[in-house]
């Protein structure tokens, strides 16, 4: 390591430019540049990464893009005659289908708690950087 | 730093030009070509992770990072700047994301101690040491104030190449530069009396 600054300033500078400025300077270690050069190498040696099959993707995502488009356009289609028809008075439901409601609505509760839980833990870990 | 380098090896020209040359015969094919630009900035690259981490081996650790990374993207250095700009900045970019991965200084701003009445000594040993707390204090500024801090004083106080380096306007850079002088100005407050004792001392040398 070398010390002292590389440009000469007075006592009359800022301390804080003079102390700062005046960092020691570190020669790099003999071994440096084989090391970086034995990388280098490494890599250069290394296989080319595997490209993303785009050509085997793409059959499925047009499949996928068929459906959904098809679903939004019978949605599309259906819906207003839907809103049309529906009754907004509450049905009269057995007691049976009521009570498998009510549970309906813990089951929904309990996901809702998991996926904040979920959602909770993974910000922890983000921050933490446990992961 | 570019124009230090240059003026150790070359003329800037000189060292531009031999870049320019090696990188094209890198891009050609050419893997050994990359070991002269490894050679002339591996000092500026280690000196600039030592700057950002205090720790020798890390700071070998982090260049070797930024000149693999360098040698990856080589094809990405547009020629419109220059190629220690374009190294630098792609330097920085490696530092700050290893630093954030693995922080290196733990301790906040507040706890960083100034060594006691510094004013009382003025020996050239106290000095030193303030100047290592001073430095290590840096490492404590929060991060936007840090870099252009770090990066201000690699690039021997070029506002521009540290403007440059850190891809931001200079006007921005002068201001987070001024924020930063400020709370090491607070944390330091016996800055100022150190400065006068040295130049007590000067005079009665002179």
């Amino acid at each position: 390591m070398n010390n002292g600054p590389k440009k000469n300033l007075g006592a009359n500078f800022d301390p804080i430019d003079r102390i700062l400025s005046a960092d020691e300077q570190l020669v790099p270690s003999s071994g440096f540049v084989s090391s970086v050069m034995e990388r280098v190498r490494e890599q250069a040696a290394a296989p080319p990464p595997i490209p993303f099959p785009w050509k085997r993707m793409l059959p499925g995502f047009g499949l996928a893009v068929g459906v959904f488009g098809w679903g939004a356009f019978e949605l599309v289609r259906y819906l207003p005659q839907a809103i049309r028809h529906a009754s907004f008075a509450a049905p009269h439901l057995p007691v049976f289908a009521s009570r498998d409601l009510t549970q309906a609505g813990w089951v929904a509760l309990a996901c809702v708690l998991a996926l904040l839980s979920w959602w909770f833990s993974s910000r922890l870990t983000q921050h933490s950087r446990i992961l | 730093m570019a124009e230090l380098t240059a003026t150790r090896a070359g003329a800037p020209q000189d060292l531009a030009s031999q870049d320019a040359a090696d990188v094209s015969r890198v891009l050609s094919g050419d893997v050994a070509a990359f070991e002269g630009i490894v050679r002339r900035w591996q000092g500026p690259l280690v000196n600039m992770a030592w700057r950002y981490c205090r720790d020798r081996n890390r700071a070998e650790e982090m260049a070797q990072d930024a000149l693999v990374r360098a040698w990856r993207g080589l094809a990405s250095w547009r020629r419109e700047s220059s190629f220690s700009t374009w190294l630098f900045a792609l330097a920085a970019n490696v530092y700050r994301s290893e630093l954030k991965r693995f922080p290196t200084v733990n301790l906040p701003l507040e706890e960083v101690a100034e060594p006691i009445r510094p004013a009382q000594q003025h020996d050239e040993l106290h000095e030193r040491q303030m100047g290592e707390r001073l430095r290590r204090a840096v490492l404590t500024l929060p991060p936007r104030y840090r870099e252009p801090v770090i990066l201000f004083y690699f690039h021997e106080m070029d506002m521009g190449s540290a403007a440059r380096t850190l891809r931001m306007p200079e006007g921005t850079m002068k201001a987070r530069l001024a924020r930063a002088r400020e709370l090491l100005r607070r944390r330091f407050p016996h800055l100022n009396e150190l400065t006068a004792s040295a130049q007590r001392g000067s005079e009665i040398g002179d």
